[in-house]
């Protein structure tokens, strides 16, 4: 390693380290008009001056971030409001032709060493070139996709858009500088010039050349878009602004012309409605399958309030009654007519053994008005024989103990 | 024509058809021979298909314009243009509102609960907001806030301009039929001669291709 070569590298990793120190510092004056100087000593100060991180336009005014260093924060931080684009096509091309010159020149001396050196600059310039438009590809790509996000206002959008195309079409100049007849020319027969100035730059830069193309038609697509947004935003506010300053505004009727305007013929709603039919029997089924899933109605049927007869509830409750005792004396009658003709049988017996649960007095009187209520042909097919003894002797009166029925024979 | 059966009932009954209300309809729609399908299907009904200049919403025309047509046409003339206004003003209120740099267009999402927000810190558009919304156009009876917004965005949702993908969530997606609204502005703006600021040429960056 040469002398020169170390102090080189010591003095730039030195310079480098001088970024990393004071980078808050740094981003301060980043975000600000000047760098802050409180705090940072005549020295510190000195070195950033020497190292071009900073610089002072003139005595009077603040220091500042030099463009270089601003350059490689907005590239870091992918900033695309600061961010450069800038393919120096033309001095590089020039660099290039000076390179080779003094490579071949090198070549047909025998200084290997200088010729080795030539070459690493070469390719360190064709990779920067190409570096440089990779990275404003990436930074065009990165509004776009952004729909230019990072500013708010649709001027602001369309200004930016605009300002992206001009530079599309400064890298395509750029690119256009580029005369590969001229590098063929000037490599000659050198096998690694060849493949460095030729085969490799020239796919890379198709590349690059395809990528620009389609950055840029999409950024017309997009532009064509924010101006739709604009021409909307302006018709809508100048409308508003026309109708409130006119309130009895009212366009020409449309719909009388002989040639009504498409936007404004639209036919009425027609609503395609069905009803249950029942004249297939197939369907009828499914109909009545939805009648039964019908759900039950929610609200009670309303009781409709109306007059009745007085009636105590004693009453209707004594009709019940009444009425469940005619039942019981019918299935003893019925109980009868089981029983084998002529074996009478005793309507309290029957009563006690039925566990039914009546007065003995009501129970007879109800075995004997059934007897009677029956009708005279019936009555015949019964023999009703009642157990009576008199209640005294003064008077024809006679108390019923039991009665006992029998089929008539 | 079985398959178009859904679509041909919601244009029958009036609806805007677009690539948000629904997309696959949209895209059948799309296909001419589709169209066409429909269009021999509407015949008896004296009913074309018809959409705005731009494509992006379809609705069914009168085919022959009888009277009865031509007074039914006057008479939805008459409301759209009073409804405009109210439209016009909502879609600048729901802008500045929530901070966006453009109109409301087709597949926006839009959140009742963040306009009443926008609207609650700042006086002037919450004065705006009150105008707009007892405008017999969206017709709110409430001095509430919330209740105004909610009303405010029920009637859009009626209207065709607003679409609810779920009944139960408070979020709104604009449909295509606002760029019918702008189309009818502007044409006429176009045919009164309205002293608005013409706008530029759409066309001329894509021309540069």
């Amino acid at each position: 390693m040469s002398e020169l070569e170390s102090r080189l590298l010591k003095t730039g990793a030195e310079r480098l380290a001088l970024l990393g120190k004071h980078a808050e510092r740094l981003m301060q004056g980043y975000t600000r008009d000047d760098v802050p100087l409180d705090g940072l000593n005549d020295s510190a100060l000195r070195k950033l001056l020497a190292a071009r991180v900073l610089w002072r336009p003139d005595e009077q005014s603040g220091v500042k971030l030099s463009p270089k260093v601003r350059d490689l924060i907005a590239e870091m931080l992918a900033d695309e409001t600061r961010r450069h684009v800038n393919a120096d096509v033309a001095e590089t091309l020039e660099l290039v032709r000076s390179l080779v010159h003094s490579y071949r020149e090198a070549r047909s001396r025998g200084e290997h060493w200088r010729q080795e050196q030539q070459l690493l600059r070469l390719r360190q310039e064709v990779d920067d070139l190409n570096g440089r438009f990779a990275d404003a590809i990436d930074s065009l790509w990165q509004r776009l996709n952004s729909d230019f996000g990072f500013v708010s206002q649709l001027s602001d959008k369309i200004r930016e858009n605009d300002r992206a195309q001009k530079q599309i079409v400064r890298l395509l100049d750029g690119l256009a500088l580029i005369d590969f007849d001229e590098l063929i020319a000037l490599v000659g027969s050198d096998g690694s010039l060849r493949k460095l100035l030729i085969s490799q730059l020239q796919q890379r830069l198709s590349h690059h050349y395809t990528s620009l193309r389609e950055v840029q038609r999409r950024l017309i697509e997009l532009m064509a878009r924010f101006r739709k947004q604009q021409a909307r935003s302006r018709l809508i506010s100048g409308m508003v602004a026309f109708m409130r300053e006119h309130p009895g505004f009212v366009p020409s009727n449309y719909a009388k012309r002989s040639d009504v305007p498409a936007l404004f013929n639209h036919a009425v709603p027609l609503h395609a409605a069905a009803a249950p039919a029942l004249d297939r029997a197939l369907e009828s089924r499914v109909l009545a399958e939805l009648l039964h899933e019908l759900p039950t109605p929610r609200h009670a049927t309303q009781t409709v309030e109306s007059a009745v007869p007085a009636l105590t509830p004693e009453d209707s409750l004594a009709a019940a009654r009444q009425q469940a005792l005619k039942q019981d004396v019918e299935r003893f009658y019925l109980a009868v007519l089981d029983q084998p003709p002529a074996e009478p049988i005793s309507a309290l017996a029957y009563l006690y053994d039925s566990h039914l649960e009546w007065p003995d007095e009501i129970w007879l009187f109800q075995v004997i008005s059934e007897y009677q209520g029956l009708p005279r042909s019936e009555q015949q097919a019964f023999r009703l024989h009642q157990d009576e003894s008199p209640a005294s002797p003064f008077n024809d009166l006679r108390l019923i103990h039991d009665v006992a029925l029998a089929v008539a024979v | 024509m079985i398959e178009h059966g859904p679509l041909l009932e919601r244009l029958l009954a009036g609806e805007f058809v677009c690539a948000v209300s629904d997309d696959n309809a949209f895209r059948h729609l799309a296909n001419e021979e589709t169209r066409d399908a429909i269009d021999d299907y509407l015949r008896p009904l004296n009913r074309r298909l018809a959409s705005n200049d731009e494509g992006s919403v379809y609705f069914l025309a009168w085919r022959q314009l009888n009277e009865g047509a031509r007074e039914q046409l006057s008479r939805q003339l008459s409301d759209t243009v009073n409804s405009l206004l109210p439209l016009l003003e909502w879609l600048q209120l729901v802008q500045e509102a929530l901070g966006r740099d453009t109109l409301a267009a087709p597949g926006d999402v839009l959140k009742p609960a963040e306009f009443s927000a926008k609207c609650e810190d700042n006086q002037s558009l919450r004065e705006r907001l009150e105008r707009l919304a007892t405008d017999s156009f969206f017709g709110s009876q409430s001095d509430q806030l919330d209740a105004q917004v909610k009303q405010l965005f029920k009637r859009l949702k009626e209207h065709g301009y607003l679409l609810q993908p779920h009944t139960e969530r408070q979020v709104f997606v604009v449909t295509g039929k606002i760029d019918y609204l702008i189309e009818v502005v502007r044409f006429i703006r176009d045919e009164e001669n309205l002293p608005i600021d013409v706008e530029q040429e759409e066309g001329a960056q894509e021309a540069l291709l």
